[in-house]
């Protein structure tokens, strides 16, 4: 047993040891790491955490419309008329699949692609590259459409129109062409400017002028553009005043000096006056085309003239119960438009119509809509009697359609 | 449906007018903001409304609303501050 005396007496001291070698391990100092160590560590992190913008990115946007129209026309003439009717699943006006391509490069350049398929057949509405030059400029290239008025724009697509219907004989300018435009604030107004030249409109010989899908005809360009002005802080109103003109004539031909020169002016404004949000957009134009001597299609050795000036303009109004606390009530929405379109008298084309359009929406979500829209249309001929026209002959067209419109 | 006549186009034209002359009003009264001093929230919400219904921030990625903010400004012409305060609210 002597050896387990002595452990036990040793104890005590063995206790002691232990005891002060725990508190002086306590005691040792940090391991001081290298800062350097410390900062890679932490660059990598960061590194890991970072999330790469693309220097290019594709993407693809764009726009369905399908739906249903029925139409009723009846032709008055000297007392006798004639009714014609139709039912539609989609036609040119109210069906189209539109895929839109945004190709950007960096922050500066993207490139923008939207062919269209419609009933009448597959076709390109813009093809064009946008440089971001400078805040307040930027420059764009390519086949564009022309910033005449504000509707073709900006106010065409089916997911942002009110109505089923296009308001009629609206200039629908698009062409090869370079523009300038930006936006530009002056104290709590803001400005906006778009220009751009283009190869130009095509005068036919029959007075038809073309603005889209034109070859070339002659070696002067077209000068578009746009000043646009909202003189409220809130951006709520915008108007805004265009021109466009240039020779559009072919080079060489009878009716080669002449001119076309038309203005628009353009109205956009959006009140939210709790619960509801009224929306009023217009635009009205004029198109003037210097005189000239037109050949008659029906009897080509026969020339003819007249006054070669269009008018047309429409006014709509919307309103939605937007900020309803009823989830139902709140996407629903009213449209109405009212609008004119006069063409030039003596022409082979020449009408007077007043058409009155009104829609119920709902809105899907913010960006589809299910909508029906009902159209009277009221046009008196002007066509000469000279030309083969009916003069005074009245045709009302009444249209009823269901729309549903989504942008992808 | 009938249409309208002169008459009735004229009275539609002067309430369209007397409406507008209310808002004009209505706005004098709110207080003005520079662009620079709004965010990007309320420059979303009073832009995009100019022509459409304004758009739901999870919609698109933020790769995706960078391609759309420089689409949306050759659109709408907005101004350099406008859309990229625009952008960067929709990209939260």
């Amino acid at each position: 047993m002597k050896p387990l005396n002595k452990l036990i007496q040793r104890l005590p001291a063995i206790c002691l040891f232990l005891l002060l070698s725990t508190v002086t391990k306590a005691q040792e100092p940090t391991t001081v790491v290298d800062s350097s160590l410390l900062d890679r560590v932490n660059a990598l992190e960061e590194q890991a955490a970072y999330i790469k913008p693309e220097e290019s990115h594709l993407m693809i946007a764009g726009l369905l419309t399908f739906g249903y129209a029925s139409n009723k026309t009846t032709v008055t003439y000297n007392g006798s008329s004639t009714v014609s009717k139709t039912n539609n699943l989609g036609d040119a006006d109210h069906f189209e699949f539109s895929p839109m391509l945004l190709w950007r490069h960096g922050k500066k350049f993207l490139m923008e692609f939207e062919p269209s398929f419609s009933a009448d057949g597959l076709g390109v509405n813009w093809a064009a590259v946008t440089y971001d030059a400078a805040p307040g400029l930027i420059l764009r290239g390519g086949y564009l459409v022309l910033p005449f008025g504000t509707y073709s724009k900006r106010l065409a697509a089916g997911w942002i129109n009110k109505l089923a219907s296009d308001p009629e004989g609206v200039p629908d300018a698009t062409d090869f062409a370079l523009e300038a435009e930006g936006g530009i604030q002056a104290g709590t107004m803001k400005w906006s400017y778009d220009f751009a030249i283009s190869n130009g409109m095509q005068l036919q010989s029959d007075g038809t002028t073309q603005f889209v899908g034109i070859t070339d005809n002659n070696k002067n360009k077209t000068f578009t553009g746009r000043i646009g002005w909202l003189p409220f802080a809130n951006s709520s109103l915008e108007l805004g005043a265009s021109v466009m003109t240039g020779k559009v004539g072919d080079a060489g031909g009878k009716i080669a000096n002449a001119n076309a020169n038309l203005f628009a002016l353009d109205l956009n404004l959006v009140e939210n006056l709790t619960p509801f949000q009224l929306n009023i957009k217009g635009q009205y134009s004029e198109a003037k085309i210097d005189h000239a001597e037109y050949t008659d299609p029906n009897n080509p050795n026969t020339t003819y003239t007249f006054d070669n000036h269009t008018k047309t303009g429409y006014i709509m109004a919307a309103l939605r119960p937007m900020f309803s606390p009823n989830k139902v009530v709140k996407n629903f929405e009213v449209a109405a438009r009212y609008g004119n379109y006069t063409t030039p008298a003596n022409s082979l084309w020449g009408t007077k119509d007043n058409s009155l359009s009104v829609g119920l929406n709902y809105w899907i979500n913010w960006r589809t809509v299910a909508r029906f829209s009902y159209e009277a249309i009221k046009g008196t001929n002007t066509v000469s009697a000279n030309l083969g026209g009916n003069p005074g002959e009245v045709t009302k067209s009444n249209s009823a359609y269901l729309q549903f419109c989504i942008e992808l | 449906m009938k249409i309208l006549n002169n008459k009735k186009l004229t009275i539609i034209s002067i309430l369209v007018l007397m409406v507008g002359s209310m808002m004009v009003i209505l706005n004098s009264c709110t207080a003005s903001k520079k662009i620079s001093m709004k965010s990007g929230a309320q420059l979303w919400s009073e832009n995009c409304q100019r022509c459409h219904n304004t758009p739901s921030p999870s919609t698109f990625s933020p790769e995706q609303w960078e391609t759309i903010g420089m689409h949306m400004q050759s659109r709408a012409l907005l101004t350099e501050t406008e859309k990229n305060k625009i952008v960067e609210f929709l990209s939260q």
